[in-house]
């Protein structure tokens, strides 16, 4: 069921991400679902998991759009798998917690995103990048998984419930 | 599973590294995987649906929102018409005349009409960087990879990937790959491409240093390029850089297609690159 509902969560995000999403676009900048989605699921269940879905996330990002396969699921499977060592540290009832973490996140999965991608084929400027590319991207993403986390925590607490119940039965 | 279980510590290395042969590997793949086309084929018809909703949608609600405008706007393109009308019949006239004169000449007519077909964006990239998008037509409609996409405006891009009823396709103000182009006025050669500093523009690079290219010339794809075909116009130059070698100079090209709103293109389906062979 987890599986199932993950599988859903992740395929849906991608839909709409790819084509309602560029409707809400501020200053050409649309926000990356995928990333709160990583690293929301990461922070309620631990560095595996979140690495997991990290790079089921990524992977689907590669086949549409890719240059490559693998760029996006390496990216999504390291920001899970770090964002999930916080899990023990913290309850998932903290709101703050997954904004910060959205944030710094955000600007390390795009940074490394130039430095892979732009950096390497001799595009230097970086303050330029940073000023129309990641600060937008970082700070419209960490102020809409304000509203998706809150989401994605309710699913967890439904499943986790299901998951309860069932433990019961058997 | 236990395994899996046992040896935690090593599954995350062990993908990151299977992640990088990937990446080498799938750099220059010619078609798309059958996994890869299989995942297309069951989720391009849900974007396509969502799109079109979602354009549908925002049609609407632009139409409420500016209706003064658009009757203005009406006002205006009927005027339009009108004048573009007086001018189709002259240039029919004169085309008229050019065919006869073209026969007797027995010149071949360069700027023959490729065979196109229309096709509808359907899915955009997701990440603010690249602009990759997805059309509604595949290989099934006889598209190919490196076939040429044009809109109203100009040249949008060209195929990088055809699955069976998607393709992919990279658009000019991305990075990766340089049309060979010139300038329709002095016929100034010269190698457009993304311009990733300037974003939605254009550069075009390796221009002569004595070209007389000019503000405001219109840049076409040249003779030269590989698999464009003469004469799709790229843009109009926005700007004149000299370079530092003081051998060549690049100009800023703003491309005639609004990318932002694109929602249908065309695509010829011919494929120049295979006739070269």
């Amino acid at each position: 069921m987890r599986c199932f509902v993950t599988a859903v969560i992740i395929v849906l995000n991608f839909i709409i991400q790819s084509t309602f999403l560029h409707n809400i676009e501020i200053i050409n900048i649309t926000p990356n679902t995928a990333i709160i989605v990583i690293i929301s699921f990461a922070f309620m269940r631990g560095e595996y998991e979140g690495a997991a879905i990290g790079f089921a996330v990524g992977i689907i990002q590669d086949i549409f759009f890719g240059r490559c396969i693998g760029m996006h699921a390496l990216l999504g499977m390291l920001t899970g798998y770090f964002c999930g060592k916080f899990y023990a540290d913290f309850f998932t009832e903290n709101f703050l917690v997954p904004l910060l973490m959205t944030f710094v996140g955000t600007f390390l999965y795009e940074f490394a995103f130039y430095v892979f991608n732009l950096l390497i084929l001799g595009y230097t400027d970086f303050i330029y990048f940073l000023q129309t590319v990641i600060l937008p991207e970082t700070a419209y993403t960490a102020l809409l998984s304000v509203f998706l986390y809150k989401i994605f925590y309710i699913i967890n607490e439904k499943l986790k419930k299901r998951e309860n119940m069932k433990r019961k039965f058997f | 599973m236990n395994f899996l279980k046992n040896h935690k510590k090593f599954v995350i290395p062990l993908v990151a590294v299977l992640c990088l042969c990937m990446i080498s590997f799938s750099l220059n793949r010619a078609e798309p995987t059958f996994f890869e086309s299989g995942i297309g084929y069951v989720l391009s018809p849900v974007q396509e649906f969502n799109t079109s909703i979602t354009n549908w949608v925002s049609s609407k609600f632009n139409a409420l929102t500016n209706i003064n405008e658009i009757e203005n706007e009406n006002e205006k393109l009927k005027e339009e018409v009108f004048s573009l009308q007086t001018e189709v019949n002259r240039l029919k006239i004169v085309e008229d005349e050019n065919k006869k004169l073209s026969e007797l000449l027995k010149i071949d007519q360069k700027y023959s009409d490729y065979p196109k077909i229309g096709a509808r964006i359907i899915a955009k990239d997701t990440s603010n960087w690249y602009d990759v998008f997805l059309i509604d037509k595949g290989s099934n409609d006889g598209i190919e990879k490196n076939m040429v996409v044009i809109a109203s405006g100009g040249l949008v891009g060209k195929i990088v990937e055809a699955g069976f009823n998607y393709s992919k396709v990279v658009s000019i103000i991305d990075d990766t790959d340089s049309v060979g182009a010139k300038s329709l006025r002095t016929d100034d050669l010269g190698f457009v491409r993304g311009d990733f500093e300037n974003q939605g523009m254009c550069k075009m690079e390796y221009v002569d240093s004595d070209a007389e290219i000019m503000q405001g010339d219109e840049i076409v794809t040249s003779h030269l390029s590989e698999i464009y075909p003469p004469g799709i116009t790229i843009g109009y130059v926005k700007d004149i850089q000299n370079d530092d070698n003081t051998i060549t100079k690049c100009a800023i090209i703003t491309p005639t297609v609004d990318f932002k709103h694109l929602e249908t293109v065309l695509v010829i389906t011919q494929n120049f690159k295979k006739d070269l062979k």
